[in-house]
C-alpha cells in the first residue's frame, strides 16, 4: 500500500518550491483581533448586565401575545375543532400550514450546528447557539398544532403505540404517524446538542457568578465542568458523535413532513421531488429566520466583531441558494405537470398560479424566487437593514409556500361540487400570531439567562486559538 | 500559457511509468468503432453506445459540478485535488462530439433509441407513437428540433465552463494574478444555475425520454447524485495512482483521501435518499401511469439488477465507507472506487436499457446474447480510452497543483 505521508527524510517534492499562493486573505471569524478576555466579558455581560427596560417591554408583548394562542386553544378545546376554519374539502389548513412553517424554521439550528459541524464551516460559531435555540422554540411551536388538532387533546397519547383499554393502534401506514416519531427524536435530540454545546459556557457563567443561588443552579447545570483535557476529549467526541446523529434527523424530519402531502394522490402533491424540496425550504426558512433575529441582537449588543460581514455573506448566500434550490423545485413540479400531461395535475398548477389563490400564489413567487435574489449583489449584502427586511420576506414567503401547497390543491379536489373558498376564523387567525408571542417569550428568556454565543467555540476560531499560524 | 512554459511542464510531469495518451487515444479508437458498429447493427448496441457516453458524461460533468463548488464555497482543503478535476474536465468539449453517432442515427433510424421520434413506431397493442394522445400532449417538448436545439445547448454550456475554468486556473499558474480567483468564483455562481437546470434538462431528455410515458420531478436529482459519485470514485482513483506512482507524494495526503472519500460517502447516502425517495412515493401512490415504470424494472434480469443496486450501489459502500481506516488507506480506498464505479454503470443499464422493449412489447434483456457484452464492454472502453486521452493530454501541459493559487498552501499544509 502507498504511503501518502511524505517522511522528513524523503525529498520534498520538486513542485513545493514554485508554490507561490496569490494574496487573497481569509475573512477573520473575529474582527478587530479581540482577545478571549473581550469575548467572555462581552457574551457574558449580556448576563450579567441589569435587565434592560426594552427586554421588559418585549417581553410584556410577547406574553400578551402569547396569551392569544392559550385563549385560542382553551376555546378550542372547550368547544370542538369545528372553530378552526376547517370543512369538507379543506380539511388541513392553517393547522398543517403553521405547524410545517414552524418545523422549518426550527431546521437551520440543528443544520448550522450538525452540518456545518461535519464541513468544519468556522462562521457558524457565532450563529449556532441562537440558532439552536430557535430550533427547539420552533418545535415547540410547531408541535401544538397538530396536537390540538386531534380534538381531544387529552388523548393525543394515542399517537404513541402504546397498550391501551380499546386495544386502539395508530396507522402506521400514515405518514403523520411517522411525524410522531421523527419530530419527537428531533426535538429530543436538538435540545441534547443544544444542552452539549452550553456545557463549557455554563461553567464559565458559573465561575463568574456573584450570587449564590446563580452559582448553584449553573453549577448543577455546568454537571462539573471543569474544562480539563480529559473533559475536552470527550466533550468534543460527543459532540461530533451528536453532530454525525443530527444530520439525518436534520434530513429525515422534513422529509416525512414532505411525505404527509406526497404520498397522497392529490394532485400538486403527490410528487417525487418533495423531500430534497421540503429540506431546502426548510433550510431557506430556517436561516432566514435566524438573520430576523440575529440581526436586530448584533445591533442592540454591538456585536459586530462577532457576528461579523462575512457571517451575514455566508447567511445570505445560503438563503440565495436554498431560495433557488426552492425556484428550482417549482420549475419542475410545472415542468413535469406539463410535460406528464396529467389534465389534473396542469389544472393542479395552473389554478394555482391563476385561480382564486393565485394571490397567495404570487406572494410565495415573490418571497421566495425573487426576493433572495437580490443576494447576488454585494452592496445588498452589506446593508443589513436590506438583509434583515429580505429576511422578513422569506418568513412571510415561506408561510404562503405551505398554505399553496396544502390549500389550492384541497379547495379544488376531485369532485368540484364540493369546491370552496378555505378562509381561516378569528380563532385560526389569533392562534397562530399567538405562537409567534410563545417563540418570543422562550427567546427573551434564552437570550437573558443563557449564553446567545458559544463562546468557548469562538476563541477556538480566533487566529490566537491556532498555534499553527498557517 | 507561452510554449516555453509548456515545455518546461512537459518535462516535469511526464514520467516514464506514466501512461502515454496515445496509447489510451488508441484504445479508445478501438472501442468506439466496435461500438458504432453496434450502433448500427442493433437497438442493443444502440443502448449500449448512450450508456456509454452517459457514463463517461457523469464521470466529466460531476467533475464539473466539483469544481464550480469548490469555487463557490473557496474551499481551501481540495485546491490540490482540483487541478486533477480540471484535467479531466478537458473531455468536456468532445462529450458532444460522442453524441453526434446518436444523432445521425437517429436521422436513419428515428424511433431506434428514443421512441417517441418515430411517429410509426408500434406501442405493442396501443396503436403507434403518433395516435398515442399522451405523446401528442407532449409534442411542444418532444419534438426533433427542439431536443436537438436542447443537447446543443446542453454541451455547449458544459464546453464553456469547462474551458472557462481550466483557462483562469491555467494562467494563474503562470501570472500569478488574483482576478483569475474572482473570475473562476463568478463563474461558479453562476455555472451551478446553468448546469443544474442543464444537467436536468439531460437527464430528462435522454434517459426519461426513453420511456416518454414516464415522469418523475426528482430524476434531474438523480443524476446530479449519479454524477457526483461517478466523478469523486474517479477522483479518489486517480489521486491515489499519481500517489503511487510519484507525481502527487508528499503532496496528497491522507486527510486529503480521508475528505474526499467521505464526501463519497455523503453522496452514497444521498444518492440511496433520493432514489429511495422516489421509488417510495411511486410505491406508495400506486397509480399505474407511474409504476409502470418499475414494474418493467422488475422483469426478469432487471429485478436482480435492481436488487443488487440497492445492496451493492448503497448498503455495501455504506458500510464500507463508515470506517475511517478503510477510508484513509490506499488500497481499500481504491477498492471501493472501483466498485462505486461498477455500480454506477449498473445504476445507468437499470434505468436506460428496461426502456428498450423486445417484439412483444417486453424489456428487453440485457444478458439476453453473447454479443451484447461485446457492445457493453466496447463502449466503456472507448469512451474510458477518450476519458483518460483527455486527461493525461491535459495533465502532461500543466503544473500537478495550481501553484499560484491563494488556497494552496492550505491545502498543502491539510492535515486537520
Amino acid at each position: 500500500m502507498a504511503s501518502a505521508h511524505s517522511s522528513s527524510s524523503e525529498p520534498k517534492p520538486a513542485i513545493l518550491a514554485e508554490v507561490n499562493p496569490v494574496d487573497i486573505p481569509r475573512a477573520a471569524m473575529v474582527d478587530n483581533n479581540r482577545s478571549f478576555n473581550w469575548i467572555t466579558e462581552k457574551i457574558c455581560g449580556i448576563i450579567e448586565e441589569k435587565t434592560p427596560t426594552w427586554w421588559w417591554v418585549l417581553f410584556i408583548i410577547a406574553c400578551c401575545t402569547a396569551s392569544f394562542t392559550l385563549f385560542g386553544l382553551v376555546y378550542l378545546v372547550s368547544t370542538g375543532v369545528g372553530v378552526w376554519g376547517l370543512a369538507n374539502p379543506v380539511n388541513w389548513g392553517w393547522a398543517i400550514v403553521n405547524f410545517v412553517f414552524w418545523i422549518g424554521i426550527g431546521h437551520a439550528g440543528t443544520l448550522i450546528s450538525a452540518i456545518l459541524c461535519l464541513l468544519r464551516q468556522k462562521w457558524r460559531t457565532s450563529i449556532n447557539r441562537a440558532a439552536e435555540a430557535m430550533t427547539i422554540f420552533a418545535v415547540v411551536c410547531a408541535g401544538l398544532f397538530p396536537v390540538f388538532h386531534v380534538g381531544r387533546v387529552w388523548l393525543a397519547w394515542f399517537l404513541f403505540p402504546l397498550p391501551n383499554a380499546n386495544a386502539i393502534w395508530p396507522n402506521f401506514r400514515s405518514a403523520l404517524l411517522w411525524d410522531v416519531f421523527a419530530v419527537s427524536t428531533y426535538g429530543t435530540v436538538s435540545v441534547l446538542f443544544w444542552y452539549v454545546g452550553l456545557l463549557p459556557d455554563l461553567a464559565t457563567i458559573r465561575d463568574r457568578c456573584t450570587s449564590k443561588v446563580k452559582q448553584v443552579l449553573y453549577g448543577f447545570f455546568a454537571l462539573g465542568w471543569r474544562g480539563s483535557n480529559r473533559h475536552w476529549r470527550n466533550y468534543e467526541m460527543c459532540y461530533l458523535l451528536l453532530a454525525g446523529l443530527s444530520t439525518p434527523l436534520v434530513l429525515s424530519v422534513h422529509t416525512i413532513v414532505s411525505f404527509d402531502f406526497a404520498i397522497s394522490l392529490v394532485p400538486g402533491w403527490h410528487t417525487t421531488i418533495f423531500p430534497p424540496y421540503f429540506v431546502a425550504g426548510a433550510i431557506f426558512s430556517g436561516f432566514g429566520m435566524v438573520l430576523t433575529l440575529m440581526l436586530p441582537l448584533r445591533a442592540v449588543y454591538r456585536l459586530e466583531d462577532l457576528i461579523t460581514q462575512y457571517h451575514i455573506d455566508c447567511m445570505t448566500k445560503i438563503v440565495l441558494a436554498t431560495g433557488t434550490m426552492v425556484g428550482y423545485a417549482y420549475g419542475m413540479e410545472f415542468f413535469i405537470a406539463a410535460y406528464g400531461a396529467n389534465d389534473f395535475e396542469i389544472f393542479a398548477f395552473v389554478n394555482r398560479a391563476f385561480g382564486n389563490y393565485a394571490w397567495a400564489y404570487w406572494i410565495m413567487i415573490s418571497c421566495n424566487v425573487i426576493s433572495p435574489q437580490f443576494f447576488w449583489f454585494k452592496s445588498i449584502r452589506e446593508n443589513t437593514t436590506l438583509v434583515w427586511i429580505i429576511s422578513i420576506f422569506v418568513n412571510v414567503g415561506m408561510w404562503f409556500e405551505r398554505f399553496v401547497i396544502t390549500v389550492t390543491s384541497l379547495s379544488r379536489d376531485f369532485v368540484p361540487s364540493s369546491w370552496g373558498y378555505y378562509s381561516p376564523t378569528v380563532v385560526d387567525i389569533f392562534t397562530y400570531l399567538g405562537t409567534f408571542g410563545l417563540f418570543s417569550v422562550l427567546f427573551l428568556l434564552f437570550i437573558r439567562f443563557l449564553p446567545l454565543m458559544a463562546m468557548a467555540e469562538i476563541k477556538a476560531v480566533t487566529p490566537q486559538a491556532d498555534p499553527h499560524h498557517h | 500559457m507561452s510554449s516555453q512554459a509548456t515545455t518546461s511542464n512537459i518535462a516535469m510531469n511526464q514520467d516514464a511509468s506514466l501512461p502515454n495518451p496515445k496509447k489510451w487515444l488508441t484504445i479508445g479508437a478501438i472501442g468506439l468503432l466496435i461500438s458504432l458498429v453496434g450502433l448500427i447493427s442493433s437497438p442493443i448496441g444502440a443502448y449500449s453506445y448512450l450508456v456509454s457516453v452517459l457514463f463517461v458524461s457523469s464521470i466529466a460533468i460531476g467533475m464539473l459540478f466539483l469544481v464550480l463548488i469548490h469555487h463557490i464555497f473557496d474551499a481551501g482543503w481540495s485546491t490540490v485535488v482540483r487541478r486533477q478535476a480540471e484535467n479531466f474536465l478537458s473531455v468536456v468539449p468532445y462529450l458532444g462530439f460522442l453524441f453526434i453517432p446518436l444523432f445521425l442515427m437517429t436521422m436513419k433510424d428515428n424511433g431506434l433509441i428514443w421512441i417517441w421520434m418515430d411517429d410509426t413506431a408500434s406501442l405493442h397493442g396501443h396503436g403507434t407513437v403518433g395516435e398515442d394522445v399522451l405523446y401528442l400532449k407532449k409534442t411542444w417538448w418532444l419534438n426533433e428540433t427542439f431536443f436537438w436545439i436542447r443537447a446543443i445547448i446542453c454541451f455547449g454550456s458544459w464546453a464553456f465552463f469547462a474551458r472557462a475554468l481550466r483557462k483562469h486556473s491555467f494562467s494563474q499558474d503562470s501570472d500569478g494574478k488574483a482576478e483569475h480567483t474572482f473570475a473562476c468564483r463568478k463563474l461558479a455562481a453562476g455555472g451551478l444555475v446553468v448546469v443544474a437546470l442543464t444537467w436536468s434538462c439531460a437527464a430528462f431528455d435522454w434517459i426519461m425520454g426513453l420511456e416518454y410515458h414516464w415522469f418523475s420531478t426528482m430524476f434531474g436529482v438523480w443524476f446530479f447524485a449519479n454524477a457526483m459519485r461517478a466523478a469523486l470514485a474517479v477522483l479518489v482513483l486517480t489521486c491515489t495512482y499519481l500517489v503511487a506512482k510519484g507525481p502527487l507524494k508528499g503532496i496528497f495526503n491522507n486527510k486529503h483521501l480521508h475528505d474526499l472519500t467521505t464526501l463519497s460517502f455523503a453522496f452514497c447516502v444521498f444518492w440511496a435518499y433520493i432514489s429511495f425517495s422516489q421509488y417510495f412515493l411511486i410505491w406508495n401512490g400506486n397509480i399505474p401511469e407511474e409504476t409502470f415504470w418499475f414494474n418493467y424494472r422488475e422483469e426478469g434480469i432487471y429485478f436482480y439488477i435492481g436488487m443488487f443496486l440497492v445492496f451493492g450501489h448503497f448498503l455495501f459502500p455504506f458500510l464500507f465507507l463508515l470506517q475511517f481506516k478503510l477510508k484513509t488507506a490506499h488500497a481499500s480506498a481504491r477498492f471501493i472506487c472501483c466498485w462505486i464505479l461498477f455500480m454506477q454503470l449498473f445504476d445507468l443499464y437499470y434505468n436506460i436499457l428496461p426502456s428498450l422493449k423486445d417484439s412483444h412489447g417486453e424489456p428487453y434483456q440485457m444478458f439476453s446474447s453473447p454479443l451484447n457484452f461485446v457492445w457493453f464492454i466496447s463502449g466503456i472502453v472507448g469512451v474510458v480510452g477518450i476519458l483518460l486521452w483527455a486527461y493525461w493530454t491535459s495533465f502532461n501541459k500543466v503544473k500537478i497543483i495550481p501553484i499560484r493559487d491563494p488556497r494552496i498552501t492550505e491545502s498543502l499544509n491539510h492535515s486537520h
